[in-house]
């Protein structure tokens, strides 16, 4: 017989917790006092007006940024510290080197290697990093650039891709190394208005096929809503408004997070 | 017609420089790639004194006559029990004065690959060193290489300055022919243009090494 229990969320250790982070450049606050976690597999939307902390909080995951204080956990172990003989010190690089291991990040602007083919992009960290053997990691970019419809566009330069196939091979190159937790930043703002579609629908697949725990960074409220389980929208370094999008974008709660849908709105976009 | 004859003579005898020549040329050109990348990636350190150690390289010999350092190289060092053959003398002021000009040459090729590389290659897990070999470095060549080009040619005109430790490059030869038959045009019209030769061909090959490299950045 055996009892089936559905997995609970809720009791479910976070795999990305923030506590109390603040990040200033200056005397500016970018993130003042930030808590918030994330469950595994949750599909995250941070949204919010520009310069409001969204993307800075993927560049301190990926460890791009340093915090200026408080800390961020993943999977309960601290990003930005560490215990060396029973010392608490800054993360080593050998560190964070081993917390970069399931974080992965597609840019606003796709970063691509440009003086690598679309396969050598894809296979190099999976080849550098010791994971494959050459022969495997082309296998399987060959299999990625497959799934992100690119198959037949292996062996080109990124200079001979359009936007759209660039950030497609962008992707596929974050997802060589398999990564547990997946940062999407803006990710189709540098793309011309008809090559976004074809980005966001190899999202679409990934957010529906894999269990990675995904954090979006965008302007596409439309895209959000669709992506999203639960959506944060900040105003300046702060989390104004947490919630499922249904609620967060038909009823929200807060007078700001009501002005900004209404001036996304009047810009012509579909909420 | 003894004077077609009397050229022909000293023609071998000036070939023999040119040889010297590119010899010196060689072995300062590869020296002066190595100090450039060393001290390039040197200047760039996180770590304040192997930057600090760098820069006293660079400025020390930029800013000193080649001159003084090669006069250093083979008459000083003896006295801390140091002794080079001219060639050895030459090669090792002309290699590292050359080297302090290109260090700064890998530096701002370096500096010139965009931040958003490092990034990405952060974001793939590499480490500094795989991100500078497999990332940056491919890229900042390309940048390097136009003004790696010109330094090629300045060490090869520099090699001139060996003849003052009686290395027999070409304009020592020319020097001797002179004082020996008296003739001054011919015997400099000769190696100004075997120095125009030899500078052509280092052109032609850094203009190779440029498309080589420069794959994927050009359309290509």
């Amino acid at each position: 017989m055996g009892l089936h229990i559905a997995p609970d969320r809720s009791a479910e250790a976070p795999i990305i917790e923030f506590r109390e982070v603040g990040k200033s450049y200056g005397v500016f606050k970018v993130l003042d006092q930030l808590s918030f976690s994330v469950k595994p597999g949750e599909h995250l939307a941070l949204i919010g007006p520009s310069g409001s902390g969204k993307t800075t909080i993927l560049r301190i995951l990926m460890t791009l940024e340093t915090v200026t204080s408080g800390n961020v956990f993943i999977n309960g172990v601290s990003l930005n510290r560490e215990q060396k003989n029973g010392r608490d010190i800054p993360a080593s690089e050998a560190h964070l080197r081993k917390m970069r291991a399931d974080i992965g990040m597609v840019f606003q602007h796709f970063n691509l290697f440009p003086h690598k083919t679309a396969l050598q992009n894809v296979a190099l960290a999976p080849v550098l990093t010791g994971r494959m053997s050459k022969a495997e990691a082309k296998d399987r970019a060959i299999q990625l650039l497959d799934k992100v419809g690119l198959a037949n566009k292996a062996d080109e330069y990124p200079s001979r891709l359009s936007g759209g196939q660039k950030q497609r091979v962008a992707i596929a190159r974050a997802l060589a190394l398999q990564p547990k937790i997946m940062l999407l930043d803006e990710i189709t703002s540098a793309l011309d208005p008809e090559l976004v579609e074809e980005v966001l629908n190899v999202i679409t697949d990934l957010r529906n096929e894999t269990d990675m725990t995904m954090l979006l960074v965008t302007h596409e409220m439309g895209f959000a809503k669709d992506f999203a389980d639960r959506v944060l929208f900040f105003e300046q370094g702060k989390i104004v408004e947490d919630g499922p999008p249904s609620e967060l974008f038909h009823s929200p709660h807060h007078e700001r997070t009501k002005s900004f849908l209404r001036k996304v709105i009047a810009a012509g976009q579909r909420v | 017609m003894q004077n077609l004859d009397a050229t022909i003579g000293y023609g071998r005898f000036i070939l023999s420089g040119a040889l010297a020549t590119v010899e010196l040329t060689i072995f300062s050109c590869a020296l002066a790639l190595l100090m450039a990348f060393l001290a390039g990636l040197a200047l760039l350190s996180r770590s304040y004194s192997i930057r600090a150690v760098a820069r006293i390289y660079v400025e020390f010999f930029r800013g000193t006559s080649i001159f003084v350092q090669l006069f250093a190289a083979y008459f000083v060092l003896p006295l801390v029990g140091i002794s080079l053959t001219p060639v050895q003398a030459g090669v090792l002021a002309i290699g590292l004065n050359g080297g302090a000009y290109g260090s700064e040459v890998v530096r701002a090729g370096i500096q010139a690959v965009g931040r958003d590389q490092t990034e990405a290659s952060i974001a793939l897990n590499l480490t500094r060193w795989q991100a500078m070999w497999w990332v940056i470095l491919p890229q900042a060549v390309v940048v390097m290489l136009p003004s790696f080009g010109n330094l090629a040619i300045e060490i090869m005109k520099a090699t001139a300055v060996a003849s003052l430790v009686t290395v027999s490059e070409l304009t020592f030869q020319a020097q001797m022919v002179r004082s020996q038959t008296g003739e001054t045009a011919i015997p400099f019209l000769l190696i100004l243009v075997t120095y125009l030769v030899i500078a052509s061909v280092l052109t032609a090959l850094v203009r190779l090494l440029e498309r080589r490299f420069s794959r994927g950045t050009a359309g290509a």
